[in-house]
């Protein structure tokens, strides 16, 4: 241990917290993974032989130092330790969306220089030999499934299992030089590179050290006292940040387990299966899972419901004071355990959150009723505010402070700013080294003292502290008459109506707000069978005149609810207009992480934009789609666009101007 | 009145007890039905012979005594042997064993596909022929069965009852013990269905014959296994009315009885059959309680069939039947 | 032409073995109707083998001959060496021959696993008794029947729908499921009954993959029966054509697309 830094305590790298866990923790458990319907297990100590293994077989595939492995794949143990396995050889893993079309994932890779990829099956290794053309640096695929792949040509392709045989074979030859490059890894040196999808532009490669990842790790796992008892599920894409640092940072830095689910169909019963202490989903989640609960509630028997809707709101009036600590009268809590006998165990047990006592929610902001739902549950569900180029961590909410609307103080370690224009500033032990072969963005993100900009735009709350986000800052606008437009305040309202999955609102530089609308086929789906509608296709259904009027219904609540506040009473919405497709990010409409993107939407439909505005009652337009296997198509539809009542505001506009 | 309420538990309590009877010879109908959509008539008949088996089985008697004496002029009547009760439920056993086999060659092989009409008819038939040849073979008497159940009143519950409400209630032993075999027998059907392959392959039978049969399943060795099972379900519910009333032809009648338990139940739950049966017997004694006094007695005739015309027409699929959705 | 008993290896580098069944001039007949006239064909181990034709052309008749569903009146059935005497469908199935149906024929009362695991009877060795004396055998016969289940519930990716009551399945999930309890007996034939009927292009495709991907891991050999030329094409080694009960053709894909009688009868007319 020669490096000095003494935080850590001398554990400076992945590897070297994984050996850490395997002497100290040898048969405490580190991976679970169901695999023909019974959950395999490895203990940190055979985590580390695996790794070990797999390491050496890369060394005699002739990984160098500072090459860079791509990692494709869903939530699997192989993958997680492949990346632990590259790092121990010091080379760079970078972990890529698996379900990247071909021209994204060639973009990553050539932009990286990957010399390797480990991969999952025949698909992936597929997309790869496409695009291998275009990749000159490109060698080597390691896969882990080997069904239907038997006949490819092996001079350049491996499995998985026999990489790691040669590895053990070569065990002699090759230890030390493992041993060596391990021991070189420091602090400084690079843990992993991701890829940020963005809502903007050609994706850019955060690099984060060693530093980056285990103080974020660390002082996150201090703030929340995680011990190496927690069980988290690894579900959300391993090229995303935050499944890096919960399933790598926070997991090697505590010691905890990683159970990964059987495949991304089987997520509800392995959640339930493993039921997590810890967990994170993004609001998207959490929305769907309080919808099939409310869908299943209406299938119910009339004294079930009964039970439901009477307790579900006494635990709305008492459930998050009792869950803050706050006084509650006996009388209340009597009635809420009575309740947690007879509904909000069960149902939390149904969603799998029975165990959980960390729970985190990022990402977008959450609807305050879907928030408040699982906190009235006794979930101690909190929101958080981070960025890839933070190593997650930027604001976090401590227990007993929690709310819908902010998110929370500083995490340990951040400093934040706000600037004139109102953006958030941050700087932290977490922020990234740069981006690569990008020197241009990484000057403009982050300045010479470290501070980084977020491109949001929020205010501290007074008394409280918490910072607030009101929105993407490029997209908070000005509407024509001045006042303020925040598109994704409202789009939020519109979300949370189980019918509505997504909403896209314009109104930058008009009079009026409009809106576009996705419906959740699923549980509009379920109303129309329950009622007898028959329907073909999302595009009928999305366009059934029933449909239309329950939407309707719906944007009129929320232009109620917005009158009421000074702010954004001028942002009601007048007209609006049912998709005929759902907006997909094969087609680009989204990010890989499901944010909504506005300039390309409003480019892309831009026939249906101005139809919103010009009065017209009907469109007909052509889309082009892309179907799963990458073939484009294009589907035709006549679009009925609907005229929403708005409540009139006096008073405000004749004052101001 | 509270002496009225603690009659009323007592009367509750033997309703129960009764139920456990009704809900047993259901069972038989529901396994029959569910295999092979066959609405056995029989099964109440079945239960009869089978207790006439077993008592000519445990008393040495000589099967057809009646017709070997006619024909050939002798005076047999009895090997001279007793064979201890539980052998003699073995044997018998085998005999439900053979008769399902029987049933099941000679009967039903012959009706494949054929109209459930004419399958329900095949089974009234069956069940008069199952009369006569029962009584052909052991003889018209009435007989007492004895395979060394306990009888008579309950001491514990009588002393427990007495010192709580003053009043000591009569339960039969026998009563109690029907109670237990009729649960064990449930669980093990359960388990038996839920967890064997014979027990799979059984309700995969129920479910499709064609896709059975393209899995390799016999179906000629499920429909004898499932006759075998509900002339063992018949067994027990012999032995049980048998050691209670005497092995006599009244016993058949109870198979009706099972009718207005399976429009309460539904005729494809083995949980609706226990809990049908449970409900009538309550019922029954209760509404003979309460209301039997007032319209004259004797309800307990009518009132389980009243009750099922009621659900009839309120909810025809029973309590834990299938829904009945019609899709428009 | 190949020796019954030669193996030959496909471009693809498959290995084709010698012939595991053959058809003998089998003619069969309900009433006075001739629904199969005098056909004779075989089946080599490991290959893929199709049956087509338009419509009426007796194809599901043939099918149902294989499988022991009807008995014709002539002809006789070789399969792996010997003459098979008339046989119920549950003997054939015990055999090694397992089927689909064209209308899925599953038990849908019953959840997925149930269904797959009753295709594991013929493994099932341990009778009813010693089920209930020897609880140690059975249990150790369930154990290794499931792991056998398991795996091909992973290989046809259906582990979502592990406890769902078959009956609330939408119909291309519920033909892989067929497909599944089919492959859990471990069939040395299986027999696919139109496999990709009513089922979208996406599905279809998946259907494909999924066919040739048993064939590849399983080396199973597999009979079907398609009337969608593409798919048939695509998928067979060889490819027998049927029209109004006789065998008008039998070869490779390329073979029977440029025989004229094929044309005539079929191809002309489906590809307008």
């Amino acid at each position: 241990m020669a490096q000095s830094s003494g935080a850590a305590d001398g554990h400076q790298s992945i590897p070297a917290l994984l050996h850490r866990n395997a002497t100290r923790y040898a048969d405490s458990m580190a991976y679970r993974e169901k695999e023909f319907g019974i959950w395999q297990c490895w203990t940190w100590a055979q985590a580390e032989k695996e790794i070990e293994a797999l390491a050496l077989g890369l060394l005699n595939l002739g990984v160098d130092e500072g090459d860079f492995i791509a990692v494709i794949g869903r939530n699997r143990p192989h993958f997680y330790w492949s990346m632990v396995a590259a790092q121990s050889v010091g080379a760079v893993p970078v972990p890529v969306y698996q379900d990247s079309a071909s021209d994204e994932m060639a973009y990553v890779l050539d932009h990286c220089g990957a010399r390797f990829a480990i991969v999952e099956d025949q698909e992936q290794v597929d997309k790869i030999i496409d695009i291998q053309d275009g990749l000159h640096q490109f060698e080597h695929i390691i896969y882990v499934d080997p069904r239907g792949l038997r006949k490819y040509d092996h001079h350049k392709l491996h499995q998985f299992s026999h990489v790691q045989e040669q590895g053990r074979a070569a065990h002699e030859e090759f230890i030390e030089d493992l041993r060596a490059r391990r021991d070189k890894l420091a602090y400084s040196s690079v843990c992993v590179m991701l890829y940020t999808s963005g809502t903007t532009g050609k994706p850019k490669g955060v690099v984060l050290s060693n530093r980056n990842i285990i103080e974020a790790s660390k002082s996150s796992a201090e703030f929340d006292t995680l011990t190496r008892n927690e069980e988290v599920l690894a579900y959300l894409p391993m090229a995303w940040v935050g499944d890096f640092i919960f399933s790598v940072g926070q997991a090697y830095w505590c010691a905890f387990c990683v159970n990964c689910p059987e495949s991304a169909d089987t997520m509800q019963t392995d959640l339930r299966e493993i039921g997590p202490t810890y967990y994170f989903a993004p609001p998207r989640v959490f929305e769907t899972q309080l919808t099939n609960v409310m869908i299943r509630m209406e299938d119910a028997g009339r004294l079930k419901q009964w039970l439901f809707h009477r307790f579900m709101d006494h635990a709305r009036r008492v459930g998050p004071a009792i869950l803050d600590g706050r006084p509650v009268n006996g009388l209340d809590r009597l009635k809420y355990k009575l309740g947690h006998v007879l509904v909000y165990g069960p149902l939390k047990d149904t969603l799998g959150l029975g165990r959980v006592r960390v729970g985190y929610t990022a990402g977008e902001a959450i609807g305050p009723e879907i928030f408040d739902f699982y906190r009235s549950l006794g979930i101690n569900l909190k929101q958080l505010y981070g960025q890839t180029e933070a190593s997650v961590f930027i604001t976090l909410q401590p227990d007993g402070e929690v709310r819908s609307d902010t998110v929370g103080v500083a995490a340990p370690g951040v400093e934040l700013r706000i600037d004139g224009s109102g953006e958030v500033y941050y700087r932290s032990p977490g922020v990234f080294e740069y981006y690569y072969k990008n020197e241009e963005s990484t000057a403009k993100t982050k300045d010479d003292d470290g501070w980084v900009a977020t491109g949001d735009a929020g205010f501290f709350e007074e008394g409280s502290g918490h910072l607030r986000i009101i929105d993407r800052a490029k997209d908070v606008g000005k509407m024509a008459d001045g006042r303020m437009f925040a598109p994704k305040y409202v789009e939020n309202k519109l979300k949370f109506f189980p019918n509505i999955l997504e909403a896209v609102v314009f109104g930058n530089q008009r009079d009026e707000c409009t809106a576009f609308i996705n419906i959740d086929l699923n549980a509009v789906g379920n109303w129309a069978e329950r009622n007898n509608i028959g329907y073909a296709s999302y595009q009928e259904l999305a366009g059934h005149p029933q449909v239309l009027e329950t939407i309707k219904g719906h944007v009129e609540e929320v232009n109620r609810s917005l009158a009421e506040d000074p702010m954004l009473s001028h942002c009601q919405v007048h007209r609006f207009l049912v998709l005929h497709k759902e907006l997909d990010a094969d087609d680009g409409e989204m990010t890989r992480t499901r944010k909504v993107r506005r300039g390309v939407i409003s480019e892309k439909f831009k026939d249906l934009l101005t139809a919103l505005y010009d009065g017209s009652s009907e469109i007909r337009t052509t889309t082009e789609v892309t179907y799963e296997d990458g073939r484009k198509g294009s589907i035709s539809a006549t679009l009925r666009i609907v005229d929403a009542a708005v409540v009139a505001v006096a008073g405000p506009k004749v004052a101001a101007e | 009145m509270p002496d009225q309420l603690v009659w009323g538990m007592e009367v509750f309590l033997n309703g129960l007890m009764a139920g456990v009877l009704y809900a047993l010879v259901a069972l038989g109908f529901v396994l029959i039905y569910k295999a092979s959509g066959i609405f056995n008539y029989s099964q109440g008949v079945m239960a009869l012979f089978a207790a006439l088996t077993l008592v000519g089985v445990m008393e040495g008697q000589v099967p057809f005594s009646h017709l070997i004496n006619a024909v050939f002029g002798t005076e047999i009547h009895h090997f001279g042997w007793h064979v201890p009760a539980l052998a003699a439920i073995l044997l018998t056993m085998a005999v439900m064993i053979l008769l399902a086999w029987a049933v099941n060659r000679f009967i039903f092989r012959h009706l494949v596909n054929q109209e459930p009409i004419i399958l329900f008819m095949a089974t009234i038939g069956l069940a008069y022929f199952l009369e006569g040849f029962g009584d052909l073979m052991w003889g018209s008497d009435i007989k007492t069965l004895n395979v060394g159940l306990p009888q008579g009143i309950n001491p514990v519950i009588d002393e427990v009852t007495y010192r709580i409400f003053g009043y000591g209630f009569f339960i039969d032993n026998l009563d109690l013990v029907a109670t237990g075999i009729a649960a064990l027998l449930v669980i093990a059907l359960v388990i038996f269905a839920q967890y064997t392959k014979q027990g799979r392959a059984m309700r995969a039978v129920a479910d499709d014959h064609q896709a059975a049969l393209s899995v390799g399943i016999s179906l000629n060795f499920i429909w004898v296994m499932v006759w075998s099972l509900a002339g063992f379900v018949a067994l027990v519910a012999g032995i049980m009315w048998g050691t209670k009333s005497g092995v006599q032809f009244s016993l058949s009648l109870i198979a009706l009885k099972a009718l207005p338990v399976l429009m309460l139940g539904g005729f494809t739950s083995i949980p609706g059959a226990i809990v049908g049966g449970l409900i009538i017997g309550v019922g029954e004694k209760l509404f003979e309680f309460l209301i039997g006094p007032l319209v004259g007695g004797a309800t307990e005739n009518w009132f389980a069939y009243v009750l099922a015309l009621i659900f009839l027409v309120f909810r025809p699929q029973g309590l834990f039947g299938e829904k009945i959705i019609e899709r428009v | 032409m190949l020796d019954a008993s030669e193996g030959y290896t496909t471009e693809d580098g498959r290995a084709i073995g010698g012939v595991v069944m053959e058809m003998r001039h089998i003619t069969l007949r309900f009433g006075g109707v001739v629904a199969i006239k005098d056909i004779s064909f075989d089946v080599r181990e490991g290959e893929i083998r199709a049956i087509i034709g338009p419509n009426g052309a007796g194809k599901s008749s043939m099918l149902n001959v294989v499988s022991g569903f009807y008995n014709p009146q002539e002809g006789e059935v070789w399969y792996k060496g010997a003459k098979r005497p008339p046989m119920k469908p549950y003997q054939v199935a015990r055999q090694g021959i397992a089927r689909t149906f064209q209308n899925i024929a599953l038990f849908e009362g019953m959840t997925v696993l149930d269904n797959v695991m009753t295709g594991r009877i013929r493994q099932m060795e341990a009778g009813l008794f010693a089920q209930a004396l020897w609880k140690g055998k059975a249990e150790e016969e369930e154990t290794a029947n499931r792991e056998a289940v398991e795996k091909i519930i992973d290989f046809l990716e259906i582990q979502h729908i592990r406890k769902t009551p078959v009956g609330r399945l939408p119909y291309g999930l519920k033909k892989r499921v067929e497909l599944a309890r089919a492959l859990a007996a471990a069939p040395s034939i299986l027999l696919l009954d139109e496999p990709m009927a009513g089922m979208n292009v996406e599905e279809k495709e998946d259907m494909s993959r999924f066919v040739l991907d048993v064939n590849d891991e399983f080396g199973t050999t597999i009979v079907l029966i398609e009337h969608d030329m593409g798919v048939v094409m695509d998928l067979s080694d060889r490819v027998v054509v049927m029209d109004y009960g006789k065998k008008i053709g039998d070869g490779t894909p390329d073979e029977v697309r440029n025989n004229q009688a094929v044309i005539d009868a079929y191809l002309g007319v489906a590809h307008d």
